[in-house]
C-alpha cells in the first residue's frame, strides 16, 4: 500500500533532519570545562571600543602538524581559562596555505617558527638569533596588519639524520662530515629542497654537490620519513629536531656545525584587528607567559606524548599548562 | 593560467627522468599494473561466484573492504612491513617505498569494481538460455565460455572501465612515498607554495587527460568485445535484440554495474 510507505519515509526524514539540526557540535578539540566562562561581552562586535573587559571571540589556527596543533592548543587552553572564547581552526595545511588564510582574516592567531616564518618572506635576514628572527618576521609582516608576540625559549629546528650504525659505520657526527660520503648515501630530502635555502643552500655550504645522485623526495618531519630511514630506504633524512621518531628509532641528529639552520623559536602571531578589539597589553602577556614556558626539552616531551604513547593533544597542553601553574 | 602554459611550453619539462613523457611512463606502468593483478584476481572470483551463485555475499563484502579503506591509508599502513620485508625477500627497500605500497592499494582499489561487475554481469544472463544450454547438453565450463560470457563482456569490460578511471586518478597518491608517475607534479608543486601552483595544475591536467584517454579507448574495446547481435543500435528506433536477451542495453557504456 502507498500510504503507509509515504509515511514511513516521512517519518524517516524528520527523524533525520531531527537529528542533524540538535546534534552538530562536530569541534573536534573542543575543551568543554571552559564552555561555562564565556562572557557576556564576548560577542561585541568590532566597531566596540576596546575596553579592558573585552574579551573578543578568537579564532585560533595551526599548521597540519602535531606541534603546531600542540602550541595552538596552548595558548587556546590559556585564553579560555582567562575568560576567552576560543574556536579552534586547525589543520589548515602547511605554511603556504595557512599564511593566506590568515590574510584573509579567517583567523585570528596562530604559533610560527621564527626562522621559517621569516624565511617565508625574506630570507636574507634568516639568523641564528631568535629574537632578531623575530623582530625582522615582525618588520616583514607589520603592513599586513600582524604582530608578532614574544618568543619561546624553545626551538624546533630543522635538522639531518641517519641511522646509528650508519653514524658509526662512516664516522658520522656532524655535518661537515658527510660530504666524503656524499656518494653512498640515499638522501631523503623534500621536494621543495631545491628552491629552500635552508636546505639546498645549507647542503652546498656543507660540500655537498646538490642534487645528489640518490634522492628520495619525502615530506621533512613526516612518519614516511622516520618509516624510510629505520627501514633503510634512505640513509639520511630530515626531521625537525624535536621530532619523537628520532628518540623512539634512536636515530642519530648531525650537528649543524656551520649553524647553516636558522633560530626556530615559537612565537604567536595575532592579527591587528583582533588585538584592537581587547586590551592588547593584557592579552600579549597572557600569551608571553604561555610561551616563556616552552622549551626544547618540553617540546620534546610532549611530542613524544602526543606521537608515540598517543596521548590527545588537548590533554597534553592541559597537562602542560597545569604543571607550569598556568 | 600562463604558469599552466609556460610549464606546457618548457622543454626542460619533456626531458629526462622528471619530464612528462617518463612520467607518464611510470603512472602507466604502475596503473597496468595494479589492474592486471587485479584483474587476475577479480575476474576468476567473480567468473566462480556469477556462474555458481554461492558465495557472493562474502566475496563482494570482502572486496568492498577495497573501496571502504582510503587508497591513502591503504598506502601507508603497509610501509612498515614492505620495508622490514625487504631484507628477507632480497628487494631493494626503496622498491618497498615508493613501488610496493602505492602497488598493493591501487590493486585493492580496482578488485571491487572488477569482481562486482563479472558478478553481475554473469547473473544478468537470462535463465533460459543457461537452461537451454544444460538441455543441449553443453558442460558448465562451455556455458560459462559460450553463453555466458558473451552476454556478459560488456559489463565486464565496463567494471574494467571503472577500474582503471579510478586507478589512474588515484596513483597519483604515490608521490607522497616518493613514488613516480603523474603525481609528482601534483605533490611536489604542492611542496613549492605559491611557486608550485602551475606544476599543480599541469599535473591535475595530465592526469584527467590520460584517465580520460583510456577511457574512451576502452569504449571502444567494449564495444567491440559486445558480441554484434547484442549491441545497441547506433541510432534510437529498433530497439533489436537486446530486448530478446532481456537484459539491460548492455553496449552502452556500463560504468561499473554494481
Amino acid at each position: 500500500m502507498r500510504t503507509p510507505r509515504v509515511l514511513a519515509l516521512g517519518m524517516a526524514t524528520l527523524v533525520l533532519v531531527g537529528a542533524c539540526s540538535s546534534g552538530g557540535t562536530p569541534a573536534p578539540s573542543a575543551a568543554p570545562s571552559t564552555a561555562a566562562s564565556t562572557t557576556p561581552a564576548s560577542t561585541a562586535p568590532s566597531t566596540a571600543p576596546a575596553s579592558a573587559a573585552a574579551k573578543a571571540d578568537i579564532r585560533i589556527g595551526s599548521d597540519n602538524f602535531y606541534e603546531s596543533k600542540l602550541m595552538g592548543e596552548i595558548y587556546a587552553q590559556v585564553l579560555e581559562k582567562a575568560g576567552y572564547k576560543v574556536e579552534r581552526k586547525f589543520g589548515l595545511g602547511s605554511r603556504q596555505e595557512r599564511i593566506p588564510t590568515m590574510d584573509a582574516g579567517q583567523i585570528d592567531l596562530v604559533a610560527e617558527y621564527v626562522g621559517s616564518g621569516l624565511g617565508f618572506y625574506d630570507k636574507t635576514k634568516i639568523t641564528g638569533d631568535g629574537q632578531a628572527n623575530a623582530d625582522a618576521l615582525q618588520a616583514a609582516i607589520k603592513s599586513k596588519g600582524l604582530t608578532v608576540l614574544g618568543i619561546s625559549p624553545g626551538q624546533d629546528q630543522n635538522a639531518f639524520a641517519v641511522r646509528a650504525e650508519t653514524a658509526t659505520s662512516m664516522g658520522l657526527a656532524k655535518m661537515s662530515d658527510l660530504a666524503a660520503h656524499q656518494a653512498d648515501i640515499k638522501w631523503g630530502l623534500p621536494s621543495d629542497c631545491d628552491t629552500n635555502p635552508l636546505c639546498k643552500g645549507a647542503l652546498v655550504e656543507y660540500g655537498i654537490t646538490y642534487p645528489p645522485a640518490k634522492r628520495t623526495p619525502l615530506d621533512a618531519c613526516s612518519v614516511p620519513m622516520a618509516q624510510a630511514l629505520q627501514g633503510k630506504a634512505i640513509d639520511l633524512a630530515e626531521f625537525c629536531s624535536t621530532q619523537p621518531a628520532i628518540a623512539q628509532f634512536g636515530f642519530v641528529l648531525l650537528d649543524d656545525d656551520k649553524k647553516t639552520q636558522p633560530a626556530e623559536n615559537i612565537a604567536p602571531i595575532v592579527r591587528d584587528d583582533y588585538l584592537a578589539k581587547v586590551d592588547a597589553a593584557a592579552f600579549k602577556a597572557l600569551l608571553d607567559a604561555a610561551s616563556a614556558k616552552v622549551t626544547t626539552e618540553l617540546l620534546t616531551t610532549m611530542g613524544q606524548d602526543i606521537d608515540v604513547n598517543h596521548k590527545d593533544v588537548a590533554e597534553v597542553a592541559k597537562a602542560f599548562l597545569t604543571s607550569q601553574g598556568l | 593560467m600562463d604558469g599552466v602554459v609556460a610549464f606546457f611550453t618548457d622543454p626542460a619539462n619533456w626531458q629526462g627522468t622528471t619530464g612528462i613523457p617518463n612520467r607518464l611512463l611510470e603512472h602507466l606502468v604502475i596503473s597496468g599494473l595494479s589492474i592486471a593483478v587485479a584483474t587476475l584476481i577479480a575476474v576468476p572470483i567473480g567468473l566462480y561466484i556469477g556462474h555458481t551463485n554461492r558465495g557472493s555475499g562474502l566475496a563482494i563484502n570482502l572486496a568492498n573492504i577495497g573501496r571502504a579503506i582510503p587508497s591513502y591509508a591503504m598506502m601507508v599502513i603497509p610501509l612498515p612491513l614492505t620495508l622490514s620485508l625487504a631484507p628477507v625477500l632480497g628487494y631493494d627497500p626503496t622498491f618497498g617505498l615508493d613501488f610496493l605500497p602505492i602497488f598493493l592499494a591501487m590493486t585493492f582499489l580496482a578488485i571491487p569494481p572488477l569482481l562486482v561487475s563479472t558478478y553481475a554481469g554473469l547473473r544478468s544472463v537470462d535463465r533460459d538460455l543457461i537452461e537451454a544450454g544444460r538441455g543441449m547438453g553443453l558442460r558448465e565450463r562451455q556455458i560459462l565460455g559460450r553463453i555466458e560470457l558473451p552476454i556478459a563482456s560488456s559489463i565486464i569490460v565496463g567494471g574494467f572501465r571503472t577500474a582503471t578511471l579510478q586507478v589512474i586518478a588515484t596513483a597519483t597518491i604515490g608521490a607522497i612515498l616518493s613514488g613516480g608517475g603523474l603525481g609528482r607534479f601534483i605533490f611536489d608543486g604542492l611542496n613549492q607554495g605559491l611557486a608550485g601552483r602551475s606544476s599543480i595544475y599541469a599535473g591535475a591536467i595530465l592526469v584527467a587527460s590520460l584517465a580520460i584517454g583510456v577511457d574512451l579507448v576502452l569504449s571502444r574495446v567494449q564495444r567491440r568485445l559486445t558480441p554484434v547481435a547484442l549491441r545497441a543500435p547506433r541510432r534510437s528506433g529498433r530497439s533489436g535484440p537486446a530486448s530478446v536477451v532481456g537484459g539491460p542495453d548492455l553496449a552502452a557504456p556500463a560504468g561499473g554495474a554494481a
